[in-house]
């Protein structure tokens, strides 16, 4: 344990939420304890992106990754993992940028891709993180959710395994 | 398409007798993938809670994922905000 300054919170581990609010619509949310400008930044700038969209625990390895964060400006990401014969790419263009506050994006990789916001809301000097996926209708999350199902299984349980094994480590097992 | 239907209309869509698709659904309404509900003469078959809680567990897997991700955002932020005490905010003006 390292020892914790004065006057210094301990910091308490923010829950994640994720939910299916429609037929067409993920929605996930996270609070952290930072002002708004650093979470965009962190999510704006490609090299601080990359330290920690890919989870250690997924086995992917991000090959690369280009962002041109403006309006109309697109973005694309490179993926390795163990299971792919050739590497994926994600990509698609900023439908809106507001600096510090807002992203639109949409996912183009495949025809029924979905729409994405992320709104970044400051209270308190904290941080309300909120990203909806809006799909283009609901056979297309539906179909979203049978897929990556099937096509992700080991990525699951590989992070299954390790939040597991942090879960207990937490709790002292 | 994906809605709740009539037997009748179902066996109509798979080309199947009346008699048929009731043992299919039989089976399935078993494995709780399908449920019943017989409303005057018409039994309406929807998705059973089976596939719900698969629903449920990939948005659960889902949350994992990104719980993983903003962990590591975390990490990346306390960083930052590290810097910007030491740096005294002075790049930003």
């Amino acid at each position: 344990m390292v020892a914790r300054r004065e006057g210094e919170p301990a910091p308490t581990r923010n829950r994640t939420t994720s939910e299916r609010r429609s037929d067409r619509e993920l929605v996930i949310t996270r609070t952290f304890d930072a002002p708004a400008r650093l979470v965009f930044e962190a999510w704006t700038t490609p090299e601080l992106f990359k330290q920690w969209w890919v989870p250690k625990s997924s086995g992917a390895t991000l090959l690369s990754c280009a962002q041109d964060v403006r309006v109309g400006g697109s973005y694309r990401l490179e993926f390795a993992h163990p299971t792919a014969a050739t590497p994926m790419a994600f990509f698609g263009r900023y439908v809106e940028v507001v600096p510090d506050a807002r992203l639109v994006w949409t996912n183009e990789e495949s025809a029924d891709g979905a729409v994405t916001t992320v709104t970044f809301e400051e209270k308190d000097g904290k941080t309300l993180l909120v990203m909806r996926e809006l799909y283009p209708s609901k056979q297309a999350l539906d179909l979203a959710i049978e897929g990556m199902d099937g096509a992700m299984p080991e990525t699951f349980e590989q992070l299954d395994e390790f939040l597991l094994a942090r879960g207990a480590g937490a709790e002292g097992i | 398409m994906r809605a709740d239907a009539s037997v009748t209309v179902l066996a109509e869509r798979f080309h199947m007798t009346l008699t048929g698709m009731k043992k299919h659904i039989g089976v399935l309404e078993q494995a709780e993938l399908v449920t019943t509900e017989k409303l005057g003469r018409v039994r309406t078959c929807r998705l059973g809670p089976r596939r719900l809680e698969e629903e449920a567990a990939w948005i659960e897997n889902y949350r994992q994922l990104w719980d993983a991700r903003f962990d590591a955002l975390d990490t990346v932020i306390e960083e930052l905000k590290r810097k910007e005490k030491r740096d005294g905010r002075k790049k930003r003006g």
